[in-house]
């Protein structure tokens, strides 16, 4: 039964790469990756031999529990691509759900990621064990812990598999992506404002927690590697056999639960009509509006970009960081322009339902009060957020009278981003894949359009915005004035060249972003 | 079976729908080749044919979705691709695979189709309640059509199409995955389109369906219209199934093969 199930993973694997360049060449970077990071994690681990032991312990406890945290939340942000992982797809095979488990886990060990964690965990043995006893021990140990984090994060994906079908669950779970994402800054924040005093101590603090969680033992028996060693692995076994029943029970429920996706409440009917302008620009404005609540993706990106100008604040803010009007402004600069770079590519979020627009437009007139009316929404939902950001920035900075500057500045910023992303639109239109993950952001074979249109307006919006953004930056505030004119010409310049270009090649554009994915 | 009748004499009226040549190729492949469409004005006409005979790509060119390799289309007598804006007023379409915007309410949907299309905003919402109700939408009107059914979703594209009260609409698949209550209405809403002196073409796999409905069918092979005409010619004394498969020339796979299947031993 195992057997079988390897081979259709690795049947799978060859399936997906048939034929498809792209794919290949992924693949091939996929393979690299894991190599790297077997040969590097192996070598690093091996190296602690070298460091005092206490110190080594520590290093070790640490890189353990983050493997076992990856392999928990990892698997969740690319649910969907591993077909062997999703227990429904077996419900109709005549399987016990024990059958179903070891089949399951012996499809999940197969496979890059868990052959190189597995190669990194071996690291510690060379780089801990003392003495003779420790290295079987250690090997055990090593076993024990990597079938550990295997089996948690098939039972967490099991347990989580029918929320994760749903849609709902499915939106919840793009925003929690985003959130762990962050939450990886908060140790690397704790260390930059010194609140943790010495980064050894710090360690140890850390550590003496950790020790006590699973791979922490683990960690601990292949250091010790006498009785108390014994003593851990006999937890660690008793850990493992009770997630594999965990497993084991979810995977008999998930495999007879159904979805219940459709049955979902209803939205509330807008209030906002009536204060919009009717017509064409009212409805976009509108439509625009209720996407960027309603929509994962557009949620991702303005969660990311707040979270990640508040980490930066914090972070340039630090021991000898930056400060006074500088930091002030910088913080919401950032903020506007990871705003502004989400609509370089305004149709993908359209997606196949362009052709609804395709139909009604009948000249380059209608594509421009198209983007007027995206920009709009954007706008109003971005200047009060960055006039939050420029006066929190300007306070953590001691400079409460830079936050007027900082929000002329990065709304000037925003302007120019949104100029630049409507002519990125057209030119470098994309496919967003229908599933959201943290991984890819683009239909297969589309990641080259995806990778230049990002880059390419970044590049551009930089450039375009520097005559503002430099002299604030210097401190010549009042140029700050001169931004958000200059950043509405630039959004009207490029918002009259994209409907220009957008018209011509309206059937390509449609093409372009409803590519299957 | 008739020859097609693609060059109305002069005095006839102009016919709904007429295509001159119409070619698309996807690399190596020609989807569709060279296809004379014609479709008379006010006729409830059914375009078939087998999978991958070319009916969504003459449909996507027709409407202005997709840009032909060569040949020229007419609706009413406007030519496509040189006065798209005119065209574009005069058709309702529902595309294949009910690609909407998916995180706008049923309601919204319709709003906002009818508001960028430049109708009054109290126009549309009139509009718009009454085809929720005909469509007996009006219990989900505030629901995501995201989480619509197959059903739901083609009720509410054609209530977007018909919004605007278009002279000819053109359904890609509408009854595919539809169950049978909310086809019947489907059906009567679109009799009711047809009564008036609009045009309906209407691609479909469902024989029985377009035998019922048209009145003027359009065969589809390997790119080509292999036959076009009132659906009594096209048939001629047999059903149009048979027609079809004759039309098509399908194989007959003979009854070797499968001798395990049906007694149910192991």
């Amino acid at each position: 039964m195992a057997w079988l199930f390897v081979r259709l993973k690795l049947r799978l694997i060859a399936g997906n790469l048939r034929g498809d360049t792209m794919r290949q060449i992924g693949y091939a970077f996929t393979l690299a990756g894991a190599l790297a990071i077997a040969g590097g994690g192996f070598a690093l681990l091996a190296l602690l031999r070298t460091a005092p032991a206490d110190l080594a312990l520590n290093v070790c406890v640490v890189m353990f529990t983050a493997l076992t945290v990856i392999w928990l939340v990892g698997p969740l942000m690319v649910f969907g691509v591993d077909e062997t992982v999703d227990p429904a797809r077996l419900a109709l095979f005549p399987l016990t759900a024990r059958q179903a488990a070891l089949g399951m886990f012996a499809a999940s060990a197969a496979g890059p990621w868990p052959l190189a964690s597995l190669v990194l965990s071996l690291g510690a043995v060379a780089g801990l064990a003392r003495g003779p006893a420790a290295v079987p021990i250690g090997l055990v140990a090593v076993v024990l812990h990597v079938a550990i984090c295997l089996v948690a994060s098939r039972a967490l994906t099991t347990a989580l598999s029918g929320v994760l079908r749903t849609r709902r669950g499915r939106d919840l779970l793009a925003i929690g992506v985003v959130l762990v994402i962050l939450l990886t800054q908060v140790p690397n924040l704790v260390l930059n404002q010194g609140i943790g005093g010495d980064p050894r101590e710090y360690l140890a603090g850390v550590t003496s927690v950790l020790r006590w969680t699973p791979p922490g033992m683990a960690a601990h028996a292949i250091a010790d590697g006498g009785l108390v060693a014994l003593a851990e692995l006999a937890v660690l076994a008793l850990v493992l056999l009770v997630l594999v029943e965990l497993w084991t029970a979810a995977l008999r429920r998930a495999m007879v639960t159904s979805d219940a996706s459709t049955q979902v409440g209803s939205v509330r009917r807008g209030r906002l009509e009536g204060v919009l302008p009717g017509g064409a620009l009212g409805a976009v404005v509108a439509k625009e509006l209720k996407y960027l609540r309603r929509e994962p993706r557009g949620r991702m990106g303005w969660v990311a970009a707040v979270g990640f100008s508040i980490v930066m604040m914090f972070s340039l803010g630090g021991r000898n960081g930056m400060d006074g009007p500088a930091l002030a402004v910088v913080v919401p600069c950032l903020a506007a322009l990871m705003i502004g770079l989400q609509a370089s590519n305004a149709f993908g979020i359209d997606g196949r339902a362009l052709w609804m627009n395709a139909l009604v437009y009948t000249g380059a007139r209608d594509i421009r009060t198209d983007f007027a009316g995206r920009h709009l929404a954007v706008s109003l939902v971005a200047v009060p957020l960055l006039a939050v950001l420029s006066v929190t920035a300007a306070l953590v900075a001691g400079d409460p009278a830079a936050a007027p500057a900082a929000l002329l500045t990065a709304t000037g910023l925003l302007l120019v981003a949104l100029g630049v992303g409507s002519v990125v639109s057209v030119v470098l239109p994309y496919t967003y894949p229908e599933r959201v993950n943290a991984f890819t952001s683009a239909a297969p074979g589309q990641g080259g359009v995806a990778f230049a249109g990002s880059f390419g307006s970044m590049l551009a919006t930089g450039s375009l915005a520097l005559p503002v953004v430099v002299p604030v930056l210097l401190g010549f505030t009042w140029v700050a004035l001169l931004g958000v004119p200059y950043g509405l010409a630039v959004a009207a310049g490029g918002r009259r060249l994209a409907s220009g270009i957008g018209y011509a090649r309206l059937p390509d554009l449609l093409a372009a972003v409803s590519r299957p994915s | 079976m008739s020859e097609f009748p693609s060059a109305p004499a002069p005095g006839e009226p102009v016919p709904a729908v007429r295509t001159h040549g119409l070619v698309k190729r996807f690399g190596a492949q020609t989807a569709v080749d060279r296809v004379d469409l014609v479709v008379p004005r006010g006729s409830f006409a059914g375009l078939v044919g087998p999978n991958g005979a070319g009916k969504t790509t003459t449909l996507s060119m027709i409407t202005g979705l997709l840009v032909p390799d060569a040949g020229s289309a007419q609706v009413a007598g406007i030519d496509v691709w040189r006065d798209p804006a005119a065209v574009k007023a005069r058709v309702g379409v529902l595309p294949e695979g009910l690609r909407l915007f998916e995180r706008l309410s049923g309601r919204e949907l319709l709003l906002y189709n009818g508001q960028i299309r430049g109708i009054p905003r109290e126009e549309v919402a009139r509009r718009a309640e009454e085809l929720l109700r005909v469509m007996d939408l009006a219990a989900s009107a505030d629901k995501l059509v995201v989480d619509y059914s197959t059903g739901m979703r083609k009720k509410i594209a054609l209530a977007a199409a018909l919004l605007h009260n278009p002279e000819a609409l053109f359904l890609d698949e509408p009854f595919e995955g539809v169950d049978p209550v909310s086809a019947n209405t489907l059906v009567e809403v679109l009799r009711r389109y047809t009564a008036s002196g609009s045009t309906v073409v209407f691609s479909s796999h469902v024989m029985d369906l377009v035998e019922r409905l048209c009145d003027w069918v359009s065969v589809m092979n390997h790119g080509r219209i292999v036959a076009q005409g009132p659906l009594a010619e096209v048939r001629g004394n047999s059903t149009l199934n048979e027609a079809l498969l004759q039309l098509v020339g399908a194989r007959d796979h003979g009854e070797e093969g499968l001798t395990w299947l049906g007694s149910s031993s192991a």
